[in-house]
């Protein structure tokens, strides 16, 4: 502060001989005008420009306002005083002025000035130019700050390319044309990049409309899209892509090819949501991929390909979460900044370099907001009931919850098991809403659960942020409970598939003998026997039905999205909209009224979503660009439906939009997808006939496969030394113990932290009484002087009066 | 055939919508099937069981105690869509604020929807003395039962005049029927839909003076949208609408606007 305090005084000194300066060299300005005159209206956009820029450094260092706020008062006197001081140095230099009119006329141009005064000249333009850049500190009108403004960036303008002398001159002159073309380029590039931000524009738009809280989820949503473009071009690009251009073609091997049975109706219309039929023998899914070891002229090695993004895909998940995680922990920071929030939020809130009427009213919409928010946390923090009361309701609530998740964990236990049943009886004979009713059910439950876990969070009178977090817990309960219900009944179905698999093996060998047994002779050396690869009998491929499976509850889930956005939302809105000017109530504040934003809903469908991506990315390489189609499409249409048909919530909160919680779940979310994957990738053969690892005893061999044939003998010999479980224990132990170490030192160097703030805090109320004690002092003697002064002036007046009494006497 | 276990899976729906909406399906049980089932069985409409009732249970001539009656026959008994006491709190008040703003000229009150007469009775409750309320019901049976409660309750002819016509056919004939110069109140509890055109009738007869206080009850529920935004648009107003719950039933949302006329300017 005490810096800061000096170099204001620095400048303000500046400024006063800048100003003496000024008038100075008024007198040779005057020759020049008429040229410039031209250029100045394309320079005065280049000014404001400048001044833009000026003004969005200052925001970025809001936190420098807080102390500008305080210094508002120094400045103001600092104001007084540079007035005085310069009405003395204009009556000065007027008084002056006849004189160095002679000797200006004598000099004639600028280049033939004295080093001292070109010294001087450049000394103002560097003052200039300082007070350009502290001009939005200061605590003067808008009228006056925008007149200086102008004023001293013309004068820059004016004398910054006559500085220096002859060909320095020039070069100077270069220079600094230069640094501005730089300078104009970097402001052009920096509004590029941010206008490279997808969708920033309508993210800040609904933030002002519907505060950070639904925010936070659009951001969330964008930050997934990216994570989701990532994978989607780790699997398209070396997995899918590779496969379409140098594996073997469609119809070369049984499985590459649609069965015999399965012709009839391979190109019906239910392909699209079904994934059956063509869609099934494409690179779509895990079944089409061969385990030919390298594939075309680049000797692709394509199941260790598909294997290593495999992996590097989830490895790159965690990698993400957990830096992202990070990050926002220090970004919190600890402690509290949540002093002086009213008049934090009164005087650095507005942003007065908007120039745009409607972005104006975004803005203020959402100042307003804002200012709701920290109302409404104000009063959340200063109410207190009858606890008694409020602890009875809150054990009541997560009562009613518990036994509603027991319910819908039941519900989908059951339907799950006759869906078995309905499995070995052969789906054949039952209708459409018995097969799809393990979809259908859950998704409903996933939909109508949450809304009555609202009805039961309103007993518990919480804050809103603090209900938010209870009602993604529950609802993370229910969807991990489905979800899991799910993935048991999809392990049910793996056996059974394999059972089948081990069949149809022997089978196999049957109809291979008969094969050549039926039509060949015994002594024949003739070409072997073609049949029809749509004809060879083949297994059921489990990791095609787990990736089919996944795919299909993607896009019932997806459909069921977009349905009650469109029903639920939109076609309400519309009905409540048009119905009301013939209704015998009035819908819109009334029964059915506007939906609002369900974040926590619409936050954890995101995530359990990405969930399922990570489960079934391994057997369904399409999964990620399916994925991202649904994002991208998301984006828009809730973007659309939140603007179109939503009302702000009734009690606007604060969410802050890097919000752990989200990441936390996140990562819970994606270890929880990651074991079932990992337990089938590694405990369960994978099918004999389909897939880039069949005829392996385990997925995971072709990494041994690859050390022993494409590496030198002495690699593998070092990474089976490498892998001796005496080297992995000790590394794994230190491993824990590096974590350990960088874990206690963070947390030190947080206490310090803390302490540190703590220290400042208390300095600076040590200062501010300190202060209060001076001006006290300072009243107090200012009292005492005013009562002298006056007892002297009564003296003096009496004295007077004395005096003309003496006059009179005569 | 649907499934029994997807039409469990509503369950939750189901649950959450009546929860939600507890106080519509308690005021549908209240206002319309009992009032229905007590139709059948004692034969009389439910104004005049009403007026039965305050007959057998309050005091003639006591204001507070037929009102008292009124508002528990209306809690406990059965519905009626009245002002309720809430809001008839600050309705007193504004009158109390009308009549020690303006002493001596006396206070003329048109009161669109009379029903069973407790907001006239509450209204002549707080009336100076030589005030004038003009009461517009347009149903008979009601205006009957109307008239035998303010009777009760003490309040005379020429304190309250009993209009029983259609609001749209009184309104612009009140200045050569009645001979009003000047409304300094109009209370409306009639039908939400003729709130507006009410108004604009209003506007036109020249009734209005400056300072004319409008109050218009259930505006948010059942609720009068046009009318609220006709009040804020026309710029002859000054709006505000009182918050509250709807009355004799908890948690629904309601209000009352009060208009202040601005003069034609």
């Amino acid at each position: 502060v005490s810096r800061r305090r000096a170099s204001e005084k620095r400048s303000t000194e500046m400024g006063n001989k800048r100003a003496e300066k000024k008038h100075d060299k008024h007198h040779k300005t005057t020759r020049k005008e008429g040229e410039k005159d031209r250029k100045r209206p394309r320079r005065r956009n280049a000014d404001e420009e400048e001044a833009e820029e000026e003004s969005s450094k200052e925001k970025k260092n809001i936190k420098n306002e807080r102390t500008k706020t305080v210094k508002l008062e120094d400045e103001k006197e600092k104001d007084v005083k540079k007035k005085r001081k310069n009405s003395e140095s204009e009556s000065h230099s007027e008084s002056n002025s006849d004189a160095e009119s002679k000797d200006n006329q004598a000099v004639g141009v600028l280049g033939s000035l004295t080093p001292e005064e070109l010294e001087q000249l450049k000394e103002a333009v560097d003052e200039r130019k300082k007070l350009i850049t502290t001009l939005k500190g200061k605590p003067w009108p808008m009228k006056k700050k925008l007149v200086i403004l102008r004023e001293s960036q013309e004068f820059v303008e004016k004398y910054e390319g006559a500085l220096g002398k002859g060909k320095g001159r020039k070069l100077y002159a270069y220079k600094v044309l230069m640094m501005k073309k730089w300078m104009k380029f970097q402001r052009d590039l920096e509004n590029f990049k941010t206008a490279c931000i997808p969708w920033e524009m309508k993210i800040k738009e609904i933030e002002s409309h519907f505060g950070s809280s639904v925010a936070s989820y659009f951001i969330f949503l964008r930050w997934m899209y990216g994570i989701n473009m990532i994978l989607f071009g780790l699997t398209f690009g070396l997995v899918m892509v590779p496969e379409a251009l140098m594996g073997k073609p469609y119809g070369s091997m049984p499985r590459k090819t649609v069965p015999r049975v399965e012709e009839a109706s391979a190109m019906n219309f239910a392909v699209l949501w079904d994934f059956g039929g063509y869609a099934k023998y494409s690179v779509l899914f895990y079944g089409y991929y061969n385990n030919q070891r390298a594939i075309g002229w680049l000797k692709f090695r394509m199941p260790l390909s598909y294997f290593l993004v495999g992996v590097g895909t989830v490895a790159y998940s965690y990698m993400v979460v957990i830096r992202t995680m990070a990050r926002n922990a220090n970004e919190e920071g600890g402690g509290d900044d949540t002093s002086f929030n009213f008049s934090w939020k009164t005087f650095t809130s507005w942003d007065y370099l908007i120039g745009n009427p409607e972005t104006a009213d975004n803005k203020f919409a959402s100042i307003t907001t804002s200012f709701k928010e920290a109302i409404v946390e104000e009063q959340e923090s200063r109410k207190d009931d009858n606890i008694h009361l409020t602890r009875f309701l809150r054990v009541l609530a997560n009562f009613l919850v518990l036994c509603c998740l027991a319910g819908s964990g039941y519900l989908i236990y059951f339907v799950v098991r006759r869906s078995q049943k309905f499995a070995l009886e052969g789906l054949e004979n039952y209708g459409w809403w018995e097969r799809n009713e393990v979809n259908m059910v859950m998704s409903l439950l996933g939909m109508f659960c949450p809304m009555l876990f609202d009805v039961i969070s309103t007993l518990e009178n919480y804050h809103p942020r603090i209900a938010l977090q209870w009602q993604l817990g529950r609802i993370f309960a229910l969807f991990l409970g489905n979800l899991y219900t799910f993935i048991i009944a999809l392990m049910d179905a793996i056996q059974l598939k394999r059972a089948e698999e081990e069949i149809v093996k022997k089978n196999m060998t049957i109809w291979q003998a008969n094969l050549y047994n039926g039509t060949v002779p015994d002594n024949s050396t003739a070409l072997p026997i073609t049949v029809h690869p749509a004809d060879v009998p083949r297994g059921p491929c489990w990791e095609t039905m787990v990736g089919q499976e996944f795919v299909r509850l993607i896009i019932s889930d997806t459909m069921t999205t977009y349905i009650t956005l469109l029903i639920g939302d939109f076609l309400r809105a519309v009905l409540v909209r048009f119905l009301n000017n013939c209704w015998c109530w009035d819908l819109e504040y009334g029964f059915p009224s506007y939906s609002e934003f369900d974040v926590s809903g619409n936050v954890l469908g995101l995530i359990f979503n990405q969930g399922m991506i990570w489960m079934g990315a391994f057997y369904a390489p399409c999964l990620p660009a399916l994925n991202l189609l649904r994002l991208h499409v998301s984006m828009y249409l809730q973007c659309w439906a939140v603007m179109c048909c939503n009302v702000p919530q009734e009690r606007v909160f604060k969410a802050s939009g890097s919000s752990n919680f989200y990441m936390a779940m996140l990562l819970v979310i994606l270890f929880l997808s990651t074991l079932p994957a990992i337990y089938t990738i590694v405990s369960i053969p994978p099918s004999f006939d389909c897939g880039p690892f069949s005829g392996k005893n385990r997925m995971f061999d072709v990494i041994q496969e690859t050390l022993e044939t494409d590496f030198p003998a002495w690699f593998s010999k070092v990474f089976s030394y490498a892998s001796n479980p005496g080297l992995v224990l000790s590394f794994l132990l230190l491993l824990v113990l590096a974590i350990y170490y960088l874990q206690s030192t963070s947390k030190t160097y947080k206490r310090v932290n803390m302490e540190l703030k703590k220290k400042l805090q208390t300095q600076n109320e040590e200062n501010k009484r300190k202060n209060k004690l001076a001006a006290l002092k300072a009243a107090n003697e200012l009292e005492q002087a005013k009562k002298a002064g006056e007892q002297c002036s009564n003296s003096a007046s009496d004295l007077g009066e004395s005096t003309q009494n003496v006059s009179q006497l005569p | 055939m649907v499934s029994p276990a997807i039409a469990l899976a509503f369950l939750p729906l189901l649950l959450t919508l009546i929860i939600r909406y507890r106080y519509f399906f308690v005021l549908l049980y209240r206002a319309v099937l009992i009032r229905w089932v007590r139709d059948c069985l004692t034969g009389l409409s439910r104004e005049e069981r009403a007026f039965q009732y305050i007959l057998t249970h309050a005091t003639p001539g006591d204001v507070q105690s037929i009102l008292d009656t009124f508002d528990h026959w209306c809690s406990k008994v059965e519905f009626i869509s009245n002002i309720g006491p809430k809001k008839g709190h600050k309705h007193t008040h504004t009158l109390t604020h009308l009549s020690s703003s303006c002493e001596h000229c006396p206070i003329t009150v048109l009161e669109l929807g009379t029903h069973c007469g407790y907001s006239t009775v509450r209204i002549a409750r707080s009336l100076p003395i030589g005030a004038r309320i003009y009461s517009v019901e347009m149903d008979e049976g009601n205006a009957r039962v109307a008239e035998k409660i303010i009777r009760l309750a003490g309040f005379d002819e020429d304190m309250v005049e009993l209009i029983v016509r259609p609001s749209d056919e009184v309104i612009p004939r009140l200045r050569e029927d009645f001979g009003v110069e000047r409304l300094d109140l109009v209370f409306m509890d009639h039908w939400k839909r003729c709130y507006l055109p009410d108004l604009q009738l209003l506007e036109g007869s020249g009734l209005l003076g400056e300072g004319s206080i409008i109050l218009a009850d259930n505006v948010i529920f059942p609720g009068a949208p046009n009318f609220l935004r006709h009040a804020r648009s026309s710029g002859l107003y000054e709006v505000r609408v009182h918050r509250a719950t709807l009355e004799y039933i908890r948690g629904i949302r309601d209000g009352m606007a009060e208009l202040t006329f601005l003069g034609i300017k």
